[in-house]
């Protein structure tokens, strides 16, 4: 039991990681926009300029309040982890370096939020020094502080990093908030124009301190595909490529259009900034409880094991399980002749076939549904048929797999009765999720019959996919059994990227003037297709 | 009443009350080298214990356990860290048998880890 909740509170550790890192950088952003970004000017009205501090000082406010609350979690989460697994007394967590930073972040956030609350030119003083000790400590807990070799280089590597993160992905929500509190066309220009020209400073800095932490880190090319933490990488620097995609366009409207034509537009492209940008600051969490491929040489993944599970193979959608145990004595059948190997050639036992059996049939099912979806979809965006607007009756499908197949022990096609079943925590989560099929279903075809202009109800499916995708970006990784870990965070990791382009791709199409739906209309669909083929091709032996 | 429970179930009363169902592995601190090595051989009954980390380790915050055949642990006191990487430790009065080091370490970066070593005294 004990085991379990420290397990358990180590998977909070990393959640509470990841809600630091995005406090943190709308934290920081938030100062570099109060202070430099959305300053008073003669380019802009002064009364909306105020209009727009006003709103950012509060939103500033609540990110410190936010940090604050999230580091109180995570010394007690962290202290509580530490004094179960090394059983030593309170007291001695206190001198540990994850609690020191914990706190200085903790009291530096609080006087934060006080002193954004108060007089502006105090503020203005003081939010810069601590900016500076919020990072300093940070910086403590991260990768960079407990290498053995290049430690000062990776410290400033690091530091370097998450300012730029911050100043750029961490002000895009007080970009959002100005523009949508700035009355005039001048204002929202002239903010926008200044966050671009520090967007453009912030990518090159994040991008370069990135690129060489990138090569210390991972060491080889070898151990980008190879191991777990290379894979995340690359999932990062995918989405920071999307993310620069977007910025790009962002640059040329604002260079190439006038004023009026560009505004509507730019503040639906950086809404999906906002939230590709959070999901890389949530993938960066992800990487620092993962070991740097550079010290797991002996646990890379070769290019030959890796053709040997992702080359293209016929789906297995049938379920014909091994026998487990030899019935002439009773006893487990040992894999005397390998029928399945793991990454390493081991040969596997009957049960643990039969498992890869029933995951890898499982994985397979739902591939045939998205890649259904996702070929619907992209037939109805054609125009030419209109029938295949009704794809998101395939989410029905998909749940009524998940209640035949999830569970085959339950109702209604196993022994266990309804009431036994709903017991059992597992077969509940997976009851939940068919509902939720279903549920989104509902809502979808409604929204695709209705058709309405700014419907919320049209949200739910694109920030659902969104989330979905983040989730997988964000779980946590095994230490045993490195290889075949990597090997499943491989197939994985695409998927959440692509759900996440999807989710973003779909809330485009929903949020920009029509004209310009073309292109995200195509995108999300095509997501879905690459998910579903993706999870048709997944393997475990 | 809280200060009259056992060490464990005070941990298990701090730690209930976001209970949940999971079995994950934190990994961030990876066992190089050891000595003993996994699974080796060695001469008892006294043993100089050597384990060599990738990353800096909090000695005064991590736990050493030798786990004997039936299961009992020691706790093994660790000398003073002559490397930031590396904790070392002495075990005495080993009886011959199958034998495990378990190590819990907390990395100067605040990441908990921890992994066995199997080993035998002959």
């Amino acid at each position: 039991m004990l085991v379990k909740l420290v397990d358990l509170f180590s998977f909070l550790s990393v959640v509470l990681r990841a809600g630091t890192l995005v406090f943190q950088s709308v934290l920081l952003g938030g100062v570099m926009f109060v202070l430099w970004t959305a300053r008073y000017s003669p380019d802009a009205s002064e009364d909306s300029i105020a209009r727009v501090q006003a709103s950012s000082w509060k939103l500033l406010r609540w990110s410190a309040v936010g940090l604050a609350v999230v580091q109180l979690f995570y010394l007690y989460v962290d202290s509580a982890v530490l004094m179960a697994s090394a059983d030593i007394p309170f007291r001695w967590v206190v001198g540990a370096n994850f609690f020191l930073s914990g706190t200085i972040v903790l009291v530096a956030a609080l006087f934060t939020a006080l002193v954004a609350g108060g007089s502006k030119k105090v503020a203005s003083r003081a939010l810069p020094v601590l900016v500076l000790v919020i990072m300093s400590a940070s910086v403590m807990t991260n990768h960079a502080a407990s290498r053995l070799e290049q430690r000062l280089l990776l410290i400033t590597l690091s530091s370097v990093h998450e300012l730029a993160t911050g100043f750029w992905i961490g002000g895009l929500p007080f970009l959002v908030l100005g523009l949508f509190r700035a009355k005039d066309l001048d204002t929202r220009w002239y903010i926008t124009e200044r966050f671009s020209r520090m967007a453009v400073l912030s990518v090159g800095a994040l991008a370069t301190s990135g690129l060489v932490m990138s090569i210390l880190y991972i060491g080889s090319w070898g151990g980008i595909l190879g191991t777990a933490y290379g894979i995340m990488v690359l999932a990062k620097a995918t989405m920071l490529g999307a993310l620069l995609v977007l910025g790009g366009v962002n640059f040329l409207l604002l260079r190439d259009f006038p004023k009026d034509q560009v505004m509507p537009r730019l503040r639906r492209l950086i809404e999906a900034e906002v939230g590709i940008g959070i999901t890389v600051i949530l993938t960066a969490a992800s990487l620092t409880s993962q070991p740097p491929a550079v010290d797991q040489v002996s646990d890379t993944v070769t290019m030959g094991q890796l053709w040997q599970r992702f080359k293209p193979e016929v789906p297995r959608l049938s379920y014909r399980f091994l026998p487990e145990t030899d019935p002439k004595i009773s006893k487990p059948i040992q894999p005397s002749d390998p029928q399945a190997v793991n990454v390493d050639g081991t040969p596997l036992t009957p049960r643990l076939i039969n498992n890869s059996i029933e995951s890898e049939s499982n994985h397979h099912w739902m591939g045939v549904v998205v890649l259904a979806m996702g070929l619907l979809a992209l037939l109805a965006r054609t125009g030419k048929a209109p029938w295949a607007e009704y794809w998101p009756l395939l989410l029905i499908g998909m749940a009524v797999f998940i209640v035949l197949f999830a569970d085959t022990e339950c109702w209604p096609v196993g022994r266990k009765s309804v009431g036994a079943c709903f017991a059992d925590p597992e077969v509940f989560q997976h009851r939940l999720a068919a509902l939720v099929c279903v549920g989104f279903a509902v809502f979808e075809l409604r929204v695709r019959k209705q058709k309405k202009e700014n419907d919320p109800w049209a949200m739910v499916f694109p920030l659902m996919c969104a989330f979905g995708g983040a989730v997988l970006l964000t779980h946590q990784h095994a230490i045993k059994n490195v290889k075949e870990t990597s090997l499943v965070e491989l197939s994985h990791v695409p998927m959440g990227v692509l759900a996440v382009f999807a989710g973003w791709a779909r809330w485009l199409e929903l949020r920009l003037p029509e004209e310009n739906r073309a292109i995200p209309s195509w995108i999300w669909p095509a997501c879905f297709v690459l998910i579903g083929a993706g999870l048709m091709n997944y393997r475990e032996m | 009443m809280f200060a009259a429970l056992s060490q464990r179930r005070r941990l298990l009363l701090i730690l209930l009350p976001v209970a949940g169902a999971t079995q994950i592995c934190l990994a961030h601190a990876i066992l190089m080298e050891s000595t003993p090595k996994i699974n080796s051989t060695v001469q008892g009954p006294d043993l100089d214990i050597t384990l060599r980390f990738n990353v800096r380790i909090d000695g005064s915050r991590s736990r050493i356990l030798l786990v004997a055949e039936d299961g009992t642990s020691t706790p093994l006191t660790l000398a003073k860290q002559s490397k930031p990487n590396i904790l070392q430790m002495h075990a005495s009065g080993l009886k011959p048998g199958a034998y495990k080091l378990q190590w819990n370490v907390l990395a100067v970066d605040g990441h908990m880890s921890k992994g066995d070593v199997p080993f035998t005294v002959k």
